[in-house]
C-alpha cells in the first residue's frame, strides 16, 4: 500500500515537471561581484562546472587579435598547485571531460565529472581564475597549436569561411565582429608575452565572470564550496568596454570570397541584424524556419525538390551580443548560376516582405521551435550553457525560460515587418563564395 | 588563538581535492519483445522530458555493390519521399508541421519528436519505411544531386584522405574499402533501387529501439499495429575477402595540391572483437597511447612539440574487419617529423611498459565515461543492442567496470604489441607533395608508394612547379642582383671578400671568400690556423696547393666571379629548372648539372634574394652533398650579403655569422696564390 502512494507521488511529481518543462535555478553574487547559477537536477549522478568569462574576439584591440582564443588554449598549462601538463591528467584520472571554447562575445571553460567530484572541479576552475601559468614556453606551443587549428578548421575545410565567419569582414566595417574570430596570425606572432600577461589582467576576474553549476549536488554543502574556492579571489577594475556603433548599409554591395577545398560554389546574402537581447533575433529565427528548417521548409521545397536548382540551401542567424549576423545561402545544383539562385531566393523574402504566413505555418514553428526547447534541455552540460549564456550576453538568466513564450507570442505581421525591415535588399552583402580555381 | 580559526576556516588550495564517496550506478535494462516477422523491439521508459526518439536499425551483414557503389546511398535518400499512402509534400508537411525529425537510410529509420505527437510519427515513420515509392522523377533528383556532392568533395583533403585510407586498409572490393565515385553511380537505375529495397530492408535482422516518455503497454501495441504487416525475407551473407596488412611498414602517398596540411594516418587492420578476452587491455592501450588529451600521442605532438591541433589513436571491434588507427593533421613542414614522433610512440608502446600512472589514468577516464553515460536513456538502449548484435553475455556491462579494472600492464603491452603493429602498418599520407615529400624522403626509412585520389598506384608527383611565362634564368639573376644592390652595380664590381664566423666543437672558425671576376680563394681557419685553402682561376683548383682533377675543375670554373652568379649567367649549361618550396616559400631553383659537380641555388620568388645553395658531387661512384642556406641579409656599402649562413663542416652543421664583407677593397693578388 504504501509503496502505491510512494508511485503515486513520484509519478505525479514526474508529470509536473515534464509539463511544466521549466528549468529550474537560481542565481546570487559572492562579495568579489562573481555572479552564480545553480541548477539542480538529481537524476542522475554527474555535475557540470563552467565559467563563462565575458571576454572574445571583440574585445581585442587592433594589432593584438587573437588572444581572448589564445586564452583559451593557455588556461590548459596549469596554475600555481596543478603542474605544467597536469590539467587533462587530473581531469581524466577522476572519470571527468571538458574542453572551452570561445567567440566574440565571450569564453567559455567547462568540465563534467561524476556527481562525488563536484569539488575537485570547483578547485580546478577557481585555480584557472586565481594563479594559471602564463609564461613563454606556454605561448611558444600554443602559438604553433593555434595555427594548426586554423589550418585545420578554416584554411584545409570545405566552406570554412562560412562556417568559421571569416566573411563577416564584408559586413562589418567597424565593429570587430568583422575580424576573424581566431585572429590575425601575424598578431600571435609578434604578440609578447607581458601582453598576454595584460590582456588576462585586463579581462580574467570574478566579476567579469559567471560560474555555473549544473547537475546532481547537494545545494547547502555545493554553496559553501563555491564560496571557500571563489569568494578569496579579489575582484579587480571591470574593463571599460567601447560599444562600436556600426552604420547601416544602404546600398547593396556584392563581393567574392575564394576556398581551395571546393568545387562548388555558394552563394550567400549576409545581413548585419540585431543582437541577441532583441526581440527581433528570435523573429528572424523564425524567419529561417520557415525558409529552410525541414522538407516543407519554402527554400527547401522550392529550390531543392521542386525546381532542383539548389544541392542544399541554408538560413541562419548566428546571434551576438552587440548585432548578429543573418545569412541566407544556397549551393547551386548543376548548372544553375548564382544569379538565378539569387532571384529565387529573392522572390521568397519578398514573399515574407509582403504575403502574412499562414496560421498553419505559423503553428508549425511553434511545433518545432517546441521540440527543439525540450531537446536542448536533456544534458545538464548543454543547460549549464545556456543558462551562462543567458545570463552574461542576453542579460536575463530566466530567458531559458521565457524563450518559447516569445516564440509563442510572435506575429503575423511582425514577421512580415521584420523581414521588410532586415531583409532588405540595401541592407546586405552577396557574398560569391567560390573555388580557388575561379580565381582569375 | 583567532588567528588558527581564520587559517583553518580556510580551505587548502595546494592540495587536489579527493573524491567524495562514488555514486551508486544504477544500470538499467530495456523491455522487449519481438514480433512474428523477426522485429525487435527495444523500449527504455524514461519520463524526464515529454519526448520519444525511436531508432529502427537493420542489422544485415556488410556487402558491396560493386559497379553499382552508390545504390545504397540513392536508396538512403529516397527513402522518405512520402509512401504509397501519402504523397511526399503531404508526407513533409505533416512530419514538418509536428515539429518533429524523420529521417530514413538504406538500413534503417529514425523519428523523434514531443510525446504528445508520437503515435503520430512513429506512423508516418513506419508508412514511409514500409509502403516507399520510387519515382523516376526523385530518383533523377537525387542521382543529380550525389554526382554534384561527389564533385564537392574532390578538392576535400579529408575526404579523400578518409576514403583513400579505407580503400588501402580493407581494398576495393571490401565492403568498408569501395567507395562511390562518379562512374558507379552513373550505372545505377531506379530500378536497382527498388531492388536493393526489396532484398534488404527486412525485419529478419531488424531492431527497433524506443527511448523516452512512453508506457511500454501502449507503445508495444502501437509497434505491432504499425510493424506486423513487414514481411521477411532469406537473406544470404556475403563472403568478405581478406584483410590484410603489408609485410613490412611502407609510407602511402596522396598528392593533394591545395592541401595546407596533411592528413598523417598510421594504419593496421585488427581482428578484434567485444567479447574477445583482450579487448579491454587493447582499450586502454589505446587510450594510453591516443585517447583524448592525456594521451600519448597528444602530448607529443601537439603540447610538446606544436605540430598538430591535436593527434589521437583509435581501435575498432566490428564483428566484420575493424583497424587500429593514429591520425593527426599536421602542418606541411613537419609532416615527416610528426610521422617520426608518432611511429615513435607506437613503438614505445609495444617495446616498453606503460606506467602504473598511465593505466590508472586510463581506466579512471573509461569508468567516468562509463558513470557519466550510464543513465542516459540512449546508452541503456545501446548496451542491450550491443549485447544482442554482438552476442555478448547478457551480464556483459554488469561487469564492465570489473573487466576495466582487472587489466594488467602486461596486459596493456600484449595487446599493444598485438593490435598496434608498428612493423607492418601503412603509414597512410595526404598532403602536398612538393612541400612534403623532399623531407619525407630524407627522413623515412620506409618505401614511399603512390596512390591518386582513388586509391590507384600513380607515379610520383612532380617536384617542381611550372615556371610563369616571362621568367627565365636571366630574370631571376637580375632580379636577385637588384635585390643586394642593383643588377648593375653588382655587375661592374671589382672584387667581394666575405668573412663568415661560427662556433663549432669548442672552436673558433673563420671562413674567408675572396673572389674577382677571374679569381676565387676560399679558406677555412680554426682558432686563427689556416686548415684548408681552396684556390681557383679558369684553369685549376687547388686545394691547399694540391691541384684537383682537371674534370671536376672544368664543373666548377664557371662559378667565377665576384659573384657566382655572374658565371651562371654567362654559362649555357646553367638553367632555370623549376620552382621549389624552401622552408614554405616558393624558391626558383637554377642549377647546371656536371660531370662531377652539380650546382643548384634557389632564389626566393617574392624577394629575389639567394635562399639556399646544393653542390652534389659525384666521384668514383660516391655521392656527397653539401647544403647551405642563407638569410638575414645586411648591406655593406650598398650591397647586401647574407647576415646568416648555414653550411656544413664534415658531418657537422654549422652556423656562420656575418664578420665583415667588403667591395672593391682587401683583395690582393697574393690571396689566390
Amino acid at each position: 500500500m504504501k509503496r502505491s502512494i510512494l508511485s503515486l507521488a513520484s509519478a505525479l511529481l514526474v508529470a509536473f515537471s515534464a509539463n511544466a518543462q521549466k528549468v529550474e535555478f537560481e542565481e546570487y553574487d559572492l562579495s568579489n561581484g562573481m555572479h552564480v547559477i545553480l541548477h539542480k537536477d538529481n537524476s542522475a549522478p554527474v555535475v557540470t562546472v563552467g565559467v563563462m568569462y565575458h571576454v572574445g574576439a571583440k574585445d581585442e584591440v587592433d594589432g593584438k587579435t587573437g588572444m581572448a582564443h589564445f586564452y583559451e588554449h593557455l588556461l590548459f598549462t596549469g596554475t600555481e598547485n596543478i603542474g605544467r601538463g597536469e590539467w587533462n591528467k587530473i581531469e581524466a584520472a577522476n572519470g571527468g571531460t571538458g574542453n572551452a571554447n570561445t567567440n566574440w562575445d565571450r569564453t567559455y571553460y567547462y568540465e563534467t565529472f561524476p556527481s562525488n567530484n563536484l569539488e575537485l572541479a570547483l578547485w580546478m576552475e577557481s585555480e584557472r581564475l586565481l594563479h594559471p601559468i602564463i609564461d613563454q614556453k606556454a605561448v611558444d606551443t600554443q602559438n604553433e597549436v593555434v595555427k594548426e587549428e586554423k589550418r585545420q578548421r578554416m584554411d584545409n575545410a570545405p566552406y570554412g569561411k562560412i562556417i568559421y565567419g571569416d566573411v563577416y569582414n564584408h559586413i562589418f566595417d567597424k565593429h570587430n565582429y568583422g575580424r576573424p574570430m581566431i585572429g590575425y596570425i601575424k598578431d600571435l606572432d609578434a604578440a609578447k608575452l607581458e601582453e598576454f600577461k595584460a590582456f588576462y589582467n585586463k579581462w580574467y576576474m570574478p566579476n567579469n565572470a559567471v560560474l555555473v553549476v549544473a547537475g546532481d549536488f547537494d545545494t547547502k554543502n555545493a554553496k559553501k564550496m563555491i564560496k571557500d574556492y571563489f569568494e578569496p579571489i579579489p575582484a579587480r577594475t571591470l574593463p571599460k568596454r567601447e560599444k562600436v556603433v556600426e552604420p547601416e548599409r544602404t546600398k547593396e554591395k556584392r563581393v567574392k570570397e575564394y576556398d581551395s577545398n571546393i568545387q562548388l560554389p555558394a552563394i550567400l546574402l549576409a545581413h548585419k541584424t540585431p543582437s541577441m537581447k532583441e526581440r527581433d533575433s528570435k523573429v528572424l529565427d523564425v524567419i529561417s524556419t520557415i525558409l529552410s528548417n525541414g522538407k516543407s521548409s519554402r527554400l527547401y521545397k522550392k529550390l531543392v525538390d521542386g525546381k532542383k536548382k539548389s544541392l542544399n540551401v541554408f538560413s541562419f542567424a548566428r546571434n551576438l551580443e552587440d548585432y548578429s549576423v543573418y545569412n541566407i545561402g544556397a549551393i547551386p545544383l548543376g548548372k544553375t548560376s548564382l544569379d538565378d539562385l539569387i532571384k529565387e531566393m529573392d522572390e521568397e523574402i519578398e514573399k515574407l516582405q509582403t504575403e502574412l504566413v499562414s496560421d498553419k505555418d505559423l503553428q508549425k514553428v511553434r511545433n518545432k521551435f517546441e521540440n527543439r526547447f525540450v531537446a536542448s534541455n536533456s544534458n545538464v552540460q548543454g543547460i549549464a550553457n545556456s543558462l551562462a549564456r543567458n545570463y552574461m550576453l542576453v542579460g536575463d538568466t530566466n530567458r531559458i525560460n521565457k524563450e518559447l513564450e516569445i516564440i509563442n507570442s510572435i506575429t503575423k505581421e511582425e514577421i512580415r515587418d521584420v523581414a521588410r525591415k532586415y531583409l532588405a535588399k540595401d541592407r546586405r552583402v552577396v557574398i560569391e563564395y567560390l573555388p580557388e580555381a575561379k580565381k582569375k | 588563538m583567532f588567528l588558527s580559526l581564520t587559517v583553518s576556516a580556510q580551505i587548502d588550495r595546494t592540495k587536489q581535492p579527493k573524491p567524495g564517496p562514488a555514486p551508486k550506478i544504477n544500470l538499467g535494462t530495456p523491455e522487449k519483445f519481438s514480433l512474428s516477422n523477426g522485429l525487435q523491439v527495444l523500449v527504455v521508459e524514461n519520463h524526464k522530458l515529454p519526448r520519444v526518439t525511436a531508432t529502427l536499425t537493420i542489422d544485415n551483414p556488410p556487402m558491396t555493390y560493386g559497379n553499382k557503389k552508390g545504390v545504397e546511398g540513392l536508396l538512403s535518400s529516397m527513402l522518405g519521399s512520402g509512401s504509397k499512402n501519402t504523397p511526399k509534400a503531404t508526407f513533409d508537411e505533416e512530419v514538418d508541421f509536428l515539429g518533429a525529425n524523420v529521417s530514413f537510410w538504406d538500413e534503417g529509420a529514425r523519428a523523434s519528436s514531443l510525446s504528445k505527437y508520437f503515435p503520430k510519427v512513429l506512423g508516418l515513420m513506419a508508412d514511409a519505411a514500409l509502403n516507399p515509392v520510387f519515382t523516376q522523377e526523385e530518383f533523377d533528383k537525387q542521382m543529380k544531386q550525389s554526382l554534384d556532392g561527389i564533385k564537392n568533395g574532390e578538392k576535400s583533403v579529408q575526404a579523400i584522405a578518409s576514403r583513400v585510407q579505407n580503400v588501402l586498409t580493407y581494398g576495393k572490393n571490401h565492403p568498408f574499402g569501395e567507395f562511390t565515385s562518379e562512374a558507379t553511380l552513373k550505372n545505377v537505375t531506379l530500378q536497382d533501387v527498388e531492388n536493393l529495397y526489396n532484398k534488404t530492408y527486412k525485419p529478419n535482422n531488424a531492431y527497433l529501439v524506443i527511448i523516452g516518455d512512453v508506457k511500454f503497454k501502449e507503445v508495444k501495441t502501437l509497434v505491432k499495429d504499425l510493424f506486423s504487416s513487414w514481411k521477411k525475407s532469406d537473406m544470404i551473407a556475403q563472403q568478405l575477402p581478406k584483410v590484410e596488412n603489408p609485410s613490412t611498414t611502407e609510407i602511402d602517398f596522396i598528392n593533394m595540391p591545395n592541401a595546407v596540411q596533411s592528413e598523417l594516418a598510421i594504419i593496421n587492420s585488427v581482428d578484434l572483437k567485444m567479447g574477445d578476452k583482450d579487448y579491454y587491455a587493447a582499450l586502454l592501450a589505446n587510450q594510453i597511447l591516443g585517447g583524448g588529451g592525456t594521451g600519448r600521442l597528444y602530448k607529443n605532438l601537439r603540447e610538446d612539440k606544436g605540430y598538430t591541433y591535436g593527434s589521437y589513436s583509435s581501435i575498432g571491434s566490428s564483428r566484420y574487419a575493424s583497424r587500429f588507427k593514429t591520425s593527426a593533421s599536421v602542418r606541411n613542414m613537419v609532416t615527416d617529423s610528426a610521422m617520426v614522433e608518432a611511429m615513435k610512440e607506437i613503438n614505445k608502446i609495444r617495446y616498453k611498459k606503460a606506467t602504473q600512472e598511465e593505466l590508472d589514468i586510463a581506466k579512471a577516464k573509461y569508468i567516468g565515461n562509463f558513470v557519466r553515460n550510464v543513465e542516459k536513456p540512449q546508452t541503456v538502449a545501446s548496451y542491450a543492442l550491443n549485447i544482442l548484435t554482438n552476442k555478448l553475455p547478457k551480464d556483459y556491462y554488469k561487469n564492465y567496470l570489473k573487466n576495466i579494472n582487472s587489466v594488467t600492464l602486461d596486459d596493456v603491452q600484449n595487446a599493444a604489441i598485438k593490435y598496434f603493429k608498428g612493423d607492418k602498418a601503412r603509414i597512410i599520407i595526404t598532403g602536398k607533395g612538393i612541400d612534403v615529400l623532399k623531407n619525407l624522403e630524407k627522413t623515412a626509412n620506409y618505401k614511399i608508394n603512390y596512390f591518386d585520389k582513388n586509391g590507384n598506384p600513380t607515379e610520383k608527383p612532380a617536384m617542381s612547379k611550372t615556371i610563369p611565362a616571362g621568367v627565365t634564368k636571366n630574370t631571376v639573376i637580375n632580379k636577385y642582383f637588384d635585390a643586394i644592390g642593383g643588377a648593375d652595380k653588382v655587375k661592374n664590381l671589382k672584387s667581394t671578400m666575405v668573412v663568415y664566423e661560427a662556433e663549432a666543437m669548442g672552436r673558433k672558425i673563420q671562413n674567408t671568400e675572396k673572389r674577382t671576376a677571374t679569381h676565387f680563394a676560399n679558406a677555412t681557419a680554426m682558432n686563427g690556423n689556416t686548415m684548408m685553402k681552396v684556390t681557383m682561376d679558369k684553369d685549376a683548383i687547388k686545394m691547399n696547393g694540391q691541384p684537383l682533377p682537371p674534370a671536376m675543375a672544368k664543373d666548377f670554373s664557371f662559378t667565377l666571379g665576384t659573384f657566382p652568379e655572374v658565371g651562371y649567367l654567362n654559362n649555357a649549361e646553367t638553367k632555370l629548372t623549376g620552382i621549389e618550396p624552401i622552408n614554405g616559400k616558393d624558391a626558383y631553383v637554377v642549377s647546371k648539372k656536371g660531370k662531377i659537380v652539380s650546382i643548384t641555388s634557389y632564389y626566393d620568388v617574392d624577394s629575389g634574394l639567394k635562399v639556399k645553395e646544393v653542390q652534389n658531387i659525384n666521384m668514383g661512384g660516391r655521392t656527397q652533398t653539401q647544403e647551405a642556406t642563407f638569410g638575414d641579409y645586411k648591406e655593406f656599402n650598398g650591397v647586401k650579403f647574407p647576415g646568416k649562413k648555414s653550411g656544413s663542416l664534415g658531418p657537422q652543421k654549422v652556423q656562420y655569422v656575418l664578420k665583415d664583407a667588403k667591395i672593391n677593397e682587401g683583395v690582393s693578388d697574393a690571396d689566390f696564390k
